[in-house]
């Protein structure tokens, strides 16, 4: 008999039932990723017990870490599935969905929280309307050295999800839109909108509300330097409370 | 801008200035213990002496020190436990709200064994008598030596913590590396003030 993989996978029926945990045992083949497994858990839905139950629902999109869809958390620790490898992994592989989004079902998760984040902080370069602009402005390559990474983010939540200070209850921007801010604050044309983003950014549920725990740095499966990012928006925001209270 | 935001920002600036000024100035008056009773008493009387003394210890001292602990628990119930996240910026993110907590819990015990006490009883002035009959007590000395010591480190450790996540806040360090050196600072910080604390105190050990 060839050698098997156990899984305990959390599981969730619908986005209002109770969760509860499922075992399941799947054929080992090296080199095999969490969403290999997945997939054979799909093919042949049949729990430890050897009971037939539905198959286990979950997210992904580009299997190579790139699109951030398929993030849970595995044995504790949340990141990509895709790149969750079975070898170094510790059995049995706990899969859980990411305990700060509302479970859609089983492991998938509705990250709308995020996108909602970028869209107040404007996480876009302002070019409306059809008519010529004319060619951008040149960027450094210096420039587009610091700039590139910070644009590596996928908005995949493992930022979030490791974060003690964004929670369920509370309306915290959270570290990937902050960095996106960051971002398009730098870009040349995107700077217009600097002001209304750094006045976002100093409203409930922004930059104030960073508990410098620095969890979101080591989680990101990017390596971002999402807490360089916090703290040069601490600087920006610091001369705009500065700028608010005394030059306006 | 928000309320939110100014609140935030001025928890954060309290923290160092006035009170984080104010701690190692009263770190620094607790050497003269080493001096003997008749000294310790005069440098703490000859404060009262001022006609400002009880304006200058109500806004630079009580009024911060109070919004500084109340905002800063309020801050602390929104955290949420991340138990798998074994970093130590984490590890640090805890301690500074733990410290924070136990910190508030024994400035209260101290204001009312140092300040309130003595003010009620009547034997107002002679602090360094106070403070020895305390700490040589045949029942309770044990325990007040050791809130004691608790309270200094939780308190120097907070302070020195606190300087380090202040210059994220305002943006004063920014990269991995400027941390890093901000970090040396912070644990200088609590080094000095906690050997010259203990030093204090050992003179009434």
């Amino acid at each position: 008999m060839s050698r098997m993989l156990k899984f305990k996978i959390k599981r969730q029926d619908s986005k209002d039932a109770a969760p509860y945990w499922e075992d399941f045992t799947v054929p080992y083949k090296s080199n095999s990723n969490v969403i290999s497994c997945l997939m054979d858990i799909q093919a042949n839905p049949v729990n430890s017990k050897g009971e037939k139950v539905s198959p286990v629902v979950w997210d992904c999109s580009c299997l190579e870490e790139v699109c951030g869809s398929c993030t849970m958390v595995i044995n504790g620790q949340v990141r990509q599935s895709c790149s969750a490898l079975v070898d170094k992994l510790e059995e049995p592989i706990r899969l859980e969905p990411m305990t700060k989004f509302p479970v859609v079902r089983d492991l998938a998760v509705d990250r709308s929280r995020m996108f909602d984040a970028l869209k107040k902080v404007q996480a876009w370069v302002p070019a409306d309307g059809y008519h010529d602009l004319g060619p951008g402005e040149r960027i450094s390559p210096e420039h587009q050295h610091v700039a590139y990474k910070l644009s590596e983010c996928m908005t995949c939540g493992c930022c979030v999800e490791a974060c003690p200070q964004y929670s369920k209850n509370n309306d915290f921007l959270g570290a990937a839109a902050m960095n996106q801010a960051r971002l398009f604050i730098m870009h040349p044309t995107g700077k217009n909108l600097r002001n209304e983003r750094l006045n976002v950014l100093m409203q409930k549920g922004g930059i104030s509300d960073c508990g410098n725990a620095q969890n979101c740095v080591e989680a990101c499966p990017k390596s971002i330097p999402l807490t360089e990012s916090i703290a040069d928006l601490g600087k920006q925001v610091s001369k705009q409370f500065w700028n608010n209270l005394f030059s306006s | 801008m928000d309320a939110h935001f100014i609140y935030r920002r001025l928890h954060s600036l309290t923290g160092i200035v006035p009170v984080g000024l104010f701690l190692i100035y009263h770190l620094y008056i607790q050497l003269y213990l080493h001096s003997g009773a008749e000294v310790y008493n005069e440098v703490v009387n000859s404060f009262y002496d001022s006609p400002l003394a009880l304006w200058v210890l109500a806004l630079i001292v009580y009024i911060p020190l109070i919004f500084h602990s109340v905002y800063g628990a309020m801050i602390t119930f929104e955290a949420q436990a991340q138990p798998n996240y074994h970093y130590f910026a984490h590890l640090l993110y805890w301690l500074q709200r733990l410290s924070g907590i136990g910190v508030l819990f024994f400035i209260i015990a101290h204001v009312w064994n140092a300040q309130l006490g003595p003010l009620m009883a009547d034997t107002w002035g002679t602090h360094f008598e106070h403070l020895a009959e305390g700490f040589a007590d045949p029942e309770s000395g044990l325990v007040t030596k050791t809130v004691y010591v608790l309270g200094v480190l939780g308190a120097t450790f907070h302070f020195a913590n606190g300087i380090n996540t202040f210059s994220i806040t305002w943006g004063i360090a920014l990269t991995p590396r400027s941390q890093l050196r901000m970090r040396v600072i912070s644990v200088i910080t609590f080094l000095v003030l906690t050997v010259s604390s203990f030093y204090a105190l050992a003179a009434i050990w």
